[in-house]
């Protein structure tokens, strides 16, 4: 390499012992992301994921349409999760127009909002299973996903992508009976992924994958600003349904697992604890929430905001999800951020896959809870 | 535990399902029972009537041609396209009534939360799959049709585990 260089270009320094390996962004198991890595034989030296494939301008988006028709596009970035991901937005669109929202719905919006959650866990954790070659946790949690996926098409009328919260409550009022039919689905539900303490949480081959790999200390967990479940795993015992209760969670009883290990086994098995919890909150919100009542308010056709911003967060599937909205009196928000669980953690994966195996990449990155789509936005 | 029990316990697990039903739905011979008539809206109270959110359903008695459909979908997916219709309506005197590309719809319905008059609702025929993209472009004549959906499997809990049937 006679050849001058333009200025400011360098040719990287390459360890003969190092190949680098780059995973995605077309690999299955990566989602639409990669991790590039280099690997001194088995071992993983350094990593560098490298998410923005699926950038969609989601914020940009929302500049430019008004506060009801941003609902749909605002759902896309987690279809598994949408009444969470479009949560924090209508909590803060609320208190941007100064809305009180009828106690029904409010409840309705903290059942539907655990329903999502065991849906999108359920799917997390079909993917984790087949990550470790595991088929039959693919198949089971995908099937019993179907029954809260029933649930949730009879609440809001779609399977995935309910767009069902609006700015002032929901969009319809639950169907004749459905507090039956949720209560046995639900009680169904939590009996199946109880069996699968025994095929998999229990599962020697599980332990010796993931237990030990992977492990982020408690400070690591703090220093590194993750959230959700990975921060819970790690022994910090921080849930916003408990620290900032928004809607109803505070008259709802309920408890957040926390485990002390920090290590993959540990982060796969808190969402599993979650689900539990959250089937306690949905049987508790079914039996305190008032029998009938409006559940909706009328709003002005194309609402307007004050010259105000908003910041409002809620727990979601992958940890806190934060909505920061600016409005300058216009019928479309000036601006609109979206703070994501996905992004926070994933910043933990270079420190956690140094010193690891290849072979235990995927258990450890499926393990943080991350979803590449609502990372980029 | 130990690793063998461990092991034979998690075989166990999955063994004891050779003997219960099983879940699937077996799609084109049992097909989903769902609340309603598919998802309406009452303007007089703002809030919607549950239902499964499918192809619309357009009452020519009741449409203005007030394009307010449209307008909404303008944010969303720019799916309703007005256009003339043939047959003359009273109330309609543009004669314009909208035309739904199910190509790009979203099936949010916030068309049918726009809709003042009655005009549009959502109905539960959801296989809409076509040979070629006009073909997902209905009219205002088809949307007006009732569909015909079959509908005879719901999720059956019992003691041995939940089955469609």
């Amino acid at each position: 390499m006679s050849a001058k260089l333009p200025p400011g270009l360098a040719l990287q320094k390459v360890d003969e012992r190092i190949m680098t390996l780059n995973v995605g962004p077309q690999h299955p198991g990566s989602g639409h992301m990669r991790i590039i890595v280099q690997i001194d034989g088995d071992f993983i030296v350094a990593c560098d994921p490298d998410p923005g494939y699926v950038h969609r301008g989601e914020e940009k988006m929302a500049e430019y349409r008004n506060y009801i028709l941003n609902i749909p596009h605002l759902e896309r970035p987690v279809i598994h999760d949408s009444c969470n991901v479009l949560y924090p937005y209508v909590l803060g669109v609320e208190e941007l127009l100064g809305i009180e929202v009828p106690e029904r719905a409010k409840y309705i919006r903290v059942i539907a909002s655990e329903l999502n959650r065991c849906i999108y866990i359920m799917y997390w954790l079909a993917i984790y299973g087949i990550f470790l070659g595991h088929s039959t946790m693919f198949m089971w949690p995908a099937g019993d996903r179907e029954l809260l996926i029933d649930l949730m098409e009879k609440m809001s009328g779609a399977r995935v992508t309910h767009a069902h919260f609006v700015p002032g409550g929901v969009r319809n009022d639950l169907p004749p009976n459905f507090e039956d039919v949720c209560l046995r689905q639900v009680n169904y539900f939590e009996k199946r992924i109880k069996e699968y303490a025994a095929v998999f949480y229990d599962n020697p081959i599980l332990i010796a994958r993931t237990e030990k790999t992977g492990i982020l200390s408690r400070q690591d967990a703090i220093r590194l600003g993750t959230t959700g479940s990975v921060l819970r795993a790690s022994g910090v015992d921080y849930d916003l349904r408990k620290k900032e209760p928004y809607d109803v969670y505070d008259e709802l009883d309920f408890q957040t697992p926390v485990l002390k290990e920090g290590d993959s086994y540990a982060r796969s098995k808190i969402p599993w604890l979650d689900m539990m919890e959250s089937c306690r909150i949905i049987r508790n919100a079914l039996a305190k929430m008032p029998k009938s009542g409006s559940v909706r308010v009328k709003l002005k056709p194309n609402p307007k905001g004050g010259d105000d911003s908003v910041y409002k967060r809620v727990e979601s599937g992958r940890g806190s999800l934060g909505c920061y909205i600016v409005s300058d009196k216009k019928p479309e928000p000036y601006r609109l951020k979206l703070s994501v669980g996905s992004f926070r953690n994933l910043i933990a994966l270079p420190y956690l896959l140094k010193g690891e195996k290849l072979g235990n990449m995927p258990s450890v990155y499926w393990s943080l809870n991350y979803w590449p789509v609502e990372a980029d936005r | 535990m130990g690793t063998a029990t461990g092991i034979i316990k998690a075989l166990n697990s999955g063994i004891k399902h050779i003997a219960i039903k099983r879940f699937t739905l077996r799609y084109p011979e049992e097909k989903l029972k769902f609340v309603g008539d598919g998802y309406q809206f009452d303007p007089s109270t703002g809030v919607g009537i549950a239902g499964l959110k499918g192809r619309h359903m357009l009452f020519h008695d009741h449409c203005t041609g007030c394009q307010l459909c449209s307008i909404a979908c303008e944010g969303v997916a720019e799916a309703i396209a007005m256009v003339k219709v043939p047959d003359q309506q009273t109330q309609n005197k543009k004669s314009i009534m909208p035309q739904i590309d199910y190509g790009k719809c979203v099936f949010c319905g916030l068309c049918v939360d726009a809709c003042p008059f009655y005009a549009l609702y959502m109905t539960n025929d959801y296989e809409l799959s076509s040979f070629s993209k006009e073909g997902l472009i209905y009219t205002p004549a088809q949307l007006a049709v009732k569909p015909y959906v079959a509908q005879d499997s719901e999720i059956k809990i019992t003691d041995r585990g939940a089955t469609h049937g």
